[in-house]
């Protein structure tokens, strides 16, 4: 088991109470989606956010369906508001 | 390609109109989106915003970019500010020198509402009676399935700046 960081922003962060999760997972979570599954069971508070939140590794948004960024941290990006 | 695009601190207008630059330019659109008092009907006293600021600079500058490409003008510069911002603060500008007024206001618009619905910016509004809470949004996720994306990318937007 090694441990995934996920960087949590906006009414996610506020949700979960800090500003990171994370959560361990095996060698079978392979995708950005397996990922977010892990994370849901483990975080069940977060696990209806998910869904509109866009995935980002560094400064790129990654899909559902892309491998597990190889620093395994992803940043959650909830839906976004500015202006 | 070096200039600010995301701001810490309170954002002065007049250094992005670049007035002294741009001859060729009769027409200079500007859109300062500026921290309202209300929203759908409670009353705002601050707010706040943040970001993830390596996507969200990406994305403004690539905002800047493909706006001047697509409305062929020479100078488009935008400006989102961060932090604690009280009523009245200006949240962005835009600056758009184009040749003639049509594109410089297409553009400036255009280029505004890029920013907004797809830069990871967040506003927390702090209301009167103490509590608080994040404007819903727009989601930026690009894998959505047909069905999910028609009703979450394509909400009605009922803020505007």
């Amino acid at each position: 088991m090694k441990p995934i960081v996920f960087e949590l922003f906006a009414n996610l962060e506020r949700l979960a109470g800090a500003a990171e999760c994370r959560v361990d997972a095996g060698e079978e979570t392979v995708t950005v989606a397996d990922a977010l599954a892990v994370l849901a069971r483990q975080r069940p508070e977060l696990a209806g956010s998910l869904e509109r939140c866009a995935c980002v590794s560094g400064d790129t948004i990654v899909r559902r369906a892309d491998p597990l960024p190889a620093d395994r941290r992803i940043a959650l990006l909830p839906p976004v508001a500015g202006g | 390609m070096s200039h600010e695009v995301l701001s810490h601190t309170p954002v002065a207008v007049e250094p992005l109109l670049e007035l002294d630059a741009h001859p060729e330019c009769g027409g200079l659109a500007l859109f300062v989106g500026t921290v309202r008092d209300h929203h759908e009907g409670r009353q705002v006293r601050h707010l706040k915003y943040t970001a993830h600021e390596p996507l969200a600079a990406k994305v403004i500058r690539d905002v800047e970019h493909a706006t001047r490409e697509r409305y062929g003008v020479p100078y488009v510069r935008i400006v989102h500010r961060l932090g604690d911002l009280s009523i009245g603060d200006v949240a962005i500008a835009c600056v758009v020198r184009a040749p003639h007024r049509a594109e410089a206001f297409d553009a400036c618009r255009y280029a505004v509402d890029a920013v907004k619905h797809g830069a990871p910016i967040w506003k927390e509004e702090f209301y009167a009676d103490g509590s608080s809470a994040f404007v819903e949004g727009c989601c930026i996720r690009d894998d959505l399935d047909a069905p999910a994306a028609t009703s979450h990318r394509h909400h009605s937007h009922t803020s505007h700046g």
